[in-house]
């Protein structure tokens, strides 16, 4: 089976699986004795793209960019402030109780911490069977324990493990059985919110080598979320790059990295250590830290810390627009290995 | 440039260094004779992954043990002196002039309660003698550096104006403060010296802890983690700061990472550990270049890498062995695909195959 990265759109059928439109989570700050709301953290700020079935897209993004939050969005586990979230013609963001149970069978969550993300009073196998009963996927107990096996035989866990509790489980293998859980309902869509950042490399590289099979195996469509921008790029197809709340730009893994549009992606790249001594190294340092999400700069969110900004740029906010190929939020068109500006975009 | 340097003589040798760990589970053999040097001016990366001893290397060095922790066998020399036979007293006093160690997370180092300035000017208090040679090379030149102090230092010429008042000497503490902190590139250093640990952001505070370990112009500097929660573009500038300051300090830097990018970034040389015990160390190049433990050479293929990208991932098979237990002979064996009868036996010694090239392995 070809990975879906070598399919071409035709042979996808340019099928979107999840739609998200002008999504906002905003979260607000309360104060004084009458806890009159004073402002608002935008953690996600306006964001809109589709995912294809089949594929990973990847989101990435310092502390504070508001991927975490765009994940919880998405699943509903935060409630969010506008926009829609379209999953097989049932707007998410808006959907009644009913409707996000049905939703949620169909999409799962894989969480950062595998300490903090399993009951430690249950064992393996009661909770992989709360997860089925609740979606009413088994009827009796020795279903459950049947399909409960097969999940496990999947995450390359073994029969031995059924019975035990999760503190004894290592890190990767906690991981695992939380995929298991999640796989439990049949989903169709997955959220790997930074699946691998507790674990040590040689774990880590055992977990994303299991999702790229599964993914493989059973056609799942990936929104892959972390900070480590080596493990996004060998999971997805496309990624796109947050910045405080917004997607400053969104294209395929190898020309986002070899080839960035946007001068905070361009800088996200030249930062990452990479595991090669002899490699040669455009020094660029982004200076400063990123800006509270409380107080927005004006304009361009970027423009403080970007080194090509103009008065423009201070004024109005750049759309997420086709520049080459890509999809980014930004004026101009720079040439980064020289560091000129080549091209502007005309006012809209 | 690295080369130079590891020619010459160590500024930290650890001989065989063992430490337990008596927990209620049983003991755990954290530790399982250490060996490694560190020599004058050079980044050293000590590069494993959790639990494989290379935090607990730098609690030993720094006299920072926990109670139920105790040193079984070896030594560790620091520019000639013993560590392992002073007392409590004396490795305070160490903590305090000749061994410097920032953290992975800074505020649980920094006093919220105390502005920057009094937390550095609390390090310069406790070494008179830096003041006094501040305040003789005030007078003599009519102006002081932080940099002059390095100099003096390295030169061994340092004078020192005994008479110095309290006001003068605070007056040059406030100096070197605010020479400290543009050293590391904070803006506007007057004004963070004003501020609480709470009003910089996590790269600052990180910046004003490595200040606040320079300040004491120490022999031996230990990183120990310290970009691992910092986010990558941050950690780009921390990192380049250490290599800026590299050279204008006069320090040898072992530096603690789980990540092998992190360590290729900055390190002149690598030494791998697995198990309480390095298996591997090498210049950074050799040790990516050429690899020779079949624990590195699969740590290696383990970790993605963008500019050789690949459909599947190498993985380590097994799990990290545990410390309680631990396998006989080399740790490594049960997940190695070289395992030889002979590796469970006695442990294999680390010994050097190529030049400045040392493995602990049968194979070779």
């Amino acid at each position: 089976m070809k990975s879906p990265a070598t399919y071409t759109e035709s042979e996808l059928g340019n099928e979107e699986l999840l739609t998200v439109k002008g999504f906002k989570v905003w979260f607000p700050i309360k104060s004084g004795v009458f806890q009159r709301t004073i402002g608002h953290v935008k953690a996600v700020d306006g964001v809109s793209f589709a995912v294809k079935k089949g594929e990973t897209l990847g989101v990435v993004g310092e502390s504070g960019s508001g991927k975490t939050t765009l994940a919880r969005g998405i699943l509903r586990l935060v409630k969010p402030t506008s926009g829609e979230v379209l999953f097989e013609g049932i707007n998410v963001a808006k959907a009644s109780r009913k409707e996000i149970k049905l939703v949620r069978r169909k999409m799962q969550i894989i969480f950062q911490d595998p300490y903090a993300s399993l009951d430690p009073r249950q064992t393996i196998s009661s909770t992989l069977y709360e997860a089925m009963k609740i979606h009413g996927i088994v009827q009796n107990k020795p279903e459950a324990t049947k399909k409960a096996l097969e999940l496990l035989e999947k995450v390359g866990l073994s029969q031995e493990h059924l019975y035990r509790f999760p503190h004894e489980f290592s890190g990767g293998q906690r991981q695992r059985i939380s995929v298991a859980r999640a796989l439990a309902v049949n989903p169709a869509f997955l959220v790997l919110d930074e699946p691998t950042s507790f674990l040590d490399v040689s774990v880590q590289a055992s977990v994303l080598n299991l999702m790229k099979d599964l993914q493989k195996d059973l056609g799942l469509t990936y929104l892959f979320i972390t900070h480590n921008l080596a493990v996004v790029h060998h999971m997805s197809d496309r990624i796109a790059v947050m910045y405080l709340g917004k997607i400053v730009e969104l294209a395929d893994k190898d020309s986002i990295y070899h080839d960035p549009k946007h001068p905070y992606t361009f800088q996200l790249m030249s930062a990452i250590p990479l595991p090669d001594p002899e490699a040669k190294k455009k020094e660029v340092l982004l200076e400063g830290d990123v800006p509270s999400p409380v107080d927005i700069p004006p304009g361009c969110r970027f423009h403080p810390r970007c080194q090509y900004a103009t008065e423009k740029c201070k004024k109005a906010e750049p759309k997420l627009a086709k520049i080459n190929g890509h999809l980014a939020a930004c004026y101009y068109e720079i040439d980064f290995s020289t560091g000129k500006v080549i091209g502007e975009k005309a006012d809209e | 440039m690295a080369e130079k340097r590891a020619e010459s003589q160590p500024v930290l040798e650890i001989r065989n260094l063992k430490v337990n760990f008596s927990t209620y589970k049983g003991i755990v053999k954290a530790l399982n004779g250490v060996d490694l040097k560190l020599y004058s001016r050079e980044v050293l990366a000590l590069v494993g992954e959790s639990g494989c001893g290379k935090s607990v290397t730098a609690q030993t060095l720094i006299g920072l043990l926990p109670e139920n922790a105790s040193i079984l066998e070896g030594e560790m020399i620091l520019n000639g002196k013993n560590l392992t036979k002073k007392s409590k007293e004396e490795m305070r006093m160490l903590r305090a002039q000749a061994i410097a160690i920032v953290f992975q997370d800074p505020m649980t180092f920094l006093n919220p309660v105390l502005t920057i300035e009094t937390q550095l000017e609390e390090v310069f208090m406790l070494q008179k003698n830096l003041l006094r040679e501040a305040v003789a090379i005030q007078k003599a030149e009519g102006d002081v550096k932080f940099a002059d102090l390095i100099k003096a230092k390295s030169a061994g010429s340092s004078q020192t104006d005994k008479g110095a008042s309290k006001k003068e000497t605070k007056k040059v503490a406030k100096k070197l403060s605010i020479d400290l902190l543009r050293m590391v590139k904070l803006p506007d250093p007057k004004r963070i010296l004003k501020q609480y640990p709470f009003e910089l952001s996590g790269g600052m505070r990180q910046r004003a802890m490595i200040a606040m370990a320079f300040a004491r112009r120490p022999s031996l500097f230990i990183a120990d983690e310290i970009t691992t929660a910092l986010d990558v573009t941050i950690q780009a500038q921390i990192l380049h700061l250490l290599k800026g300051l590299r050279d204008r300090i006069d320090a040898s830097t072992l530096m603690i990472t789980h990540d092998l990018s992190v360590a290729a970034e900055v390190a002149d040389r690598i030494a791998v550990m697995y198990g309480g015990n390095i298996v591997e160390t090498a210049l950074t190049r050799a040790l990516f270049r050429k690899p020779f433990h079949p624990y590195t050479q699969m740590l290696l293929r383990a970790i993605p890498n963008i500019l050789n990208p690949v459909e599947r991932l190498e993985s380590i098979p097994g799990t990290v062995p545990e410390m309680i237990n631990p396998p006989p002979g080399c740790r490594f064996h049960p997940r190695c695909p070289h395992a030889m009868e002979i590796c469970k036996g006695e442990r294999p010694k680390l010994l050097e195959v190529e030049k400045k090239h040392e493995v602990a392995c049968y194979l070779y």
